[in-house]
């Protein structure tokens, strides 16, 4: 049994009248320590997922597990970066991350603790900008103290929704590159959500694409059988690496127009109406 | 002396640059809501001169033109408005009202500190006010003399400008006399032609009567308006006498102040008193040793009775009356125990509302019938309630152990005072208890995702991730109801007649001086200036507690 199960799952959102289903039979399992990139189109429920599994939303039918028990309320096991960053604005870099050492470790003690902060923090290379208020920090910046937060709950699952998608590229490769590195030193079960099919094969160990919505489910499953570490500049020669991207895209493309497809045209018959034009004036009475 | 004060405003913002550096002097601007200024800074530190000159121009000296030209119109205007109470105080006037003000507030301080003075310094002061008398009287005189020759000359001017008016009365009144003899003549004669004459010849004589019953009402119209003339002229005040007047009442009054400090320093004087009072325990008690069994309760009543007496000086106060200053920190702070009130119901009302849809739906019908009350009925409903529990304020616990607290005592806070307070809160709290609502309301969802995977308690999430959020919203609420309370609180006092700035402006009103009309004018400006002044200080709070930077200066 793997270890984070998400198990014919059926979602939905609004009243029978005019229901949307975002999932329907949506099943996928990841194994411990593994990292799977979940990528899809907008609009196809990654975030609905991400929430799913972090137990921030119930499904209608179907169960989540986590290590065999059924999830049935959010917590700091399930740790969660959002794709916002979600970060209190009125506290500085060191208070958002205490914030949430002091709730999942409240019998830390004082000194233990600003050095478990301090870790974090030099962790997502963000030492000098402690007390900073996040009104004060580029995206790229927020992001990782948004990681570092989560990181700090030390999660057993991390769920990461799109947590890359707002920066700009040249942060944003930087970032998956530490984000990685961390990985590596303190490996741990990662669902990450994803839009861009370069970032799913450089950072997963497996690429799972879900499919169009409304009713998506996860599709064809693609492993990654790179060698790590994987370096960014040689990658893009390796004939394996253009292979399973050009596969995913290609699988993705077709996800796509079969979507289109799918979706009904219908033609409605109007009414054949005549404009009234403006005639002479004509007194009346 | 304002060019004194511009000069020292200068010197802090310069001193505060050079000392905190560029960045955080702009900063602090900024939050205190000075913008204004930060074009001075910046020019200190020659960044782009000609866009900091430029925006000198454009936030400092156009608003100091605009005040000039208000001032301008102010003065214009002012002579043209003759009211009952005398013509429209223009800025002079005003400004003149305003020193009286201070003087009297610092008068009276003097006097109640002549109350309270002994030994030698009592006798130095004593020694300066009695020069300062010889120094008036020949000022006085002078000045009695001035007036006098004023008051001629007035006189004269007055009798140059009436005469040929009054000729021209004379001659016209003996005029339309001897026109309306010669008409009355003409109508009786031909009275008697008409009265033989037919039916048309004595409708005739009625035209005839009517045109000159017309005429001479004409006539009187006419003499009407040429007295009114010259009782204008004669009540007009002239401009002189007036100056010599205002300076005979200005030495008046100093001369009335110092006899009154004399009179402190000596037979009102509080120790002296006591002292007088202590040669009469003396012999009283030389009477109640010296006394047989026929006298001794009769002496012994007369010492118990002088030793109360003395306590009871020892303990007395100046009576001094309220002075504008008074009773302007004694509005601030009724304001200030209104908003403390009101936001102690709004601000947890709200967060409840904000929680809880249900509770919500509970408070609205009373936020909707309660909001627009206005304070004129909720003032007397505060004021027989206040009075209930508090019947009689001298002899009652809660005012007696208020009027004992050390700084609070002084400004004696009664029924009247607590119902204005009431008022206030009662219409301020409403602004803070919607906005802390809405600001309850509309926190992040994501911030709650954030407070649920943490699995924070209630209280936690109520303190660590909503009021937080919810602050700068509040914020922009208790700056409204300050700002409601304040001019609530005017009208208030001047109802209840707390001793406040309402009251003043009430007294103003009914008193009816010849400068009660310049004093009113300079309450305006009083009023708004505090308001003001209250407005900034919840602005910079409002910076203060604000993460996303949003703009609420103006």
């Amino acid at each position: 049994m793997a270890y984070l199960e998400l198990d014919n799952v059926d979602f939905g959102f609004g009243p029978v009248s005019h229901r949307y289903e975002v999932f329907e039979r949506a099943s996928l399992a990841v194994e411990q320590n593994e990292f799977v990139a979940v990528i899809g189109f907008s609009g196809s429920g990654k975030s609905t997922l991400v929430s799913l599994l972090a137990g921030l939303l119930k499904p209608d039918r179907g169960q989540v597990h986590i290590n065999g028990k059924v999830v049935a309320a959010p917590g700091p096991d399930k740790g969660v970066v959002f794709q916002n960053y979600s970060l209190l604005p009125w506290l500085s870099v060191y208070g958002n991350i205490e914030l949430a050492v002091k709730q999942v470790f409240p019998s830390m003690k004082r000194g233990e603790r600003r050095d478990y902060i301090q870790h974090y923090i030099d962790m997502v290379s963000l030492r000098g900008s402690e007390w900073k208020l996040p009104g004060e920090l580029s995206g790229g910046m927020r992001q990782r103290l948004s990681l570092a937060r989560t990181l700090s709950m030390k999660p057993e699952v991390l769920l990461l929704d799109e947590p890359l998608s707002a920066l700009d590229a040249l942060t944003r490769s930087q970032l998956q590159d530490e984000i990685i590195r961390i990985w590596e030193e303190d490996r741990r079960t990662v669902l990450m959500i994803t839009n861009d099919v370069d970032e799913a094969v450089i950072m997963a160990d497996r690429i799972v694409p879900l499919t169009m919505g409304p009713a998506a489910h996860l599709g064809r499953e693609f492993p990654v059988t790179l060698p790590r570490p994987r370096d960014r500049a040689t990658l893009n020669f390796n004939p394996e690496f253009k292979e399973l991207r050009n596969e995913v895209t290609r699988y993705m493309m077709n996800l796509n127009e079969e979507a289109k497809s799918l979706t009904r045209s219908v033609t409605l018959p109007l009414p054949d109406l005549q404009p009234v034009l403006p005639g002479p004036r004509v007194r009346v009475g | 002396m304002l060019g004194l004060w511009i000069i020292l405003i200068l010197a802090c913002l310069v001193g505060a640059a050079a000392w905190a550096g560029k960045h955080r002097t702009v900063k602090a601007i900024d939050v205190a809501g000075l913008n204004f200024l930060t074009p001075i800074v910046r020019l200190c530190y020659g960044e782009e001169p000609e866009k900091q000159l430029k925006d000198i121009g454009r936030f400092i000296v156009v608003p100091v033109i605009a005040i000039l030209l208000f001032l301008g119109a102010w003065h214009v205007v002012s002579e043209k408005i003759q009211t009952k109470s005398g013509k429209l105080p223009n800025p002079r006037d005003t400004l003149h009202a305003a020193k009286a003000i201070n003087d009297f507030h610092y008068r009276e301080n003097d006097k109640q500190a002549a109350f309270n003075l002994n030994g030698e310094e009592r006798a130095q002061e004593l020694e300066r006010v009695e020069q300062r008398l010889e120094e008036l009287k020949p000022l006085e005189a002078e000045v009695n003399k001035n007036v006098a020759a004023a008051k001629e000359a007035a006189k004269e001017r007055l009798a140059t400008k009436v005469a040929p008016l009054q000729e021209e009365l004379d001659t016209l009144t003996a005029k339309f006399k001897d026109a309306k003899k010669q008409r009355d003549d003409e109508l009786a004669s031909l009275a008697s032609q008409a009265a033989v004459g037919d039916e048309d010849a004595k409708n005739a004589f009625v035209g005839k009567v009517r045109a000159y019953r017309q005429l001479a009402s004409d006539e009187r119209d006419r003499l009407r308006d040429l007295r009114t003339e010259i009782n204008d002229m004669r009540a007009e005040k002239d401009p002189e006498e007036q100056r010599a007047l205002a300076e005979q009442t200005a030495i008046a009054e100093e001369r009335q102040y110092l006899g009154k400090m004399q009179d402190q320093l000596t037979d009102s004087n509080r120790y002296e008193k006591v002292d007088e009072e202590n040669a009469k325990l003396q012999e009283a008690r030389e009477t109640l040793y010296a006394a047989d069994s026929a006298t001794i309760l009769k002496a012994a009543t007369k010492v118990a009775q002088t030793e109360d007496r003395i306590d009871r000086i020892e303990e007395s106060g100046y009576a001094k009356p309220a002075t504008l200053p008074y009773q302007v920190k004694r509005s601030v702070l009724c304001v200030f125990v209104g908003f403390l009130i009101g936001s102690a119901i709004a601000i947890p009302l709200g967060v409840l509302c904000g929680l809880s849809k249900t509770f919500m739906a509970a408070m609205t019908p009373f936020i909707a019938i309660f909001k627009p009350v206005s304070p004129i009925v909720w003032l007397p409903i505060a004021l027989i309630v206040a009075s209930a529990f508090i019947p009689d304020p001298d002899k009652h616990w809660f005012t007696q152990w208020l009027w004992e607290l050390p700084l609070l005592g002084e400004y004696k806070i009664n029924p009247a005072f607590i119902a204005s307070a009431v008022t206030v809160a009662l219409c301020s709290l409403w602004a803070t208890m919607v906005n802390t609502a809405f600001g309850v309301a509309a926190v992040d969802k994501d911030h709650i995702n954030v407070a649920r995977v943490l699995r924070l308690g209630f209280w936690s999430r109520l303190f660590k991730i909503v009021l937080p959020s919810a602050l700068p919203l509040a914020f922009a609420g208790l700056r409204i109801s300050l700002g409601v309370g304040w001019m609530v609180l005017i009208a208030a006092e001047l109802l209840s007649s707390s001793e406040g700035i309402g009251k003043y402006i009430w007294d103003q009103f009914n008193n009816g001086a010849s400068d009660s009309f310049a004093n009113m004018v300079f309450v305006v400006f009083v009023v708004g200036i505090i308001g003001l002044v209250l407005d900034r200080m919840m602005i910079v709070f409002q910076r203060l507690v604000s993460f996303d930077g949003a703009p609420t200066a103006i």
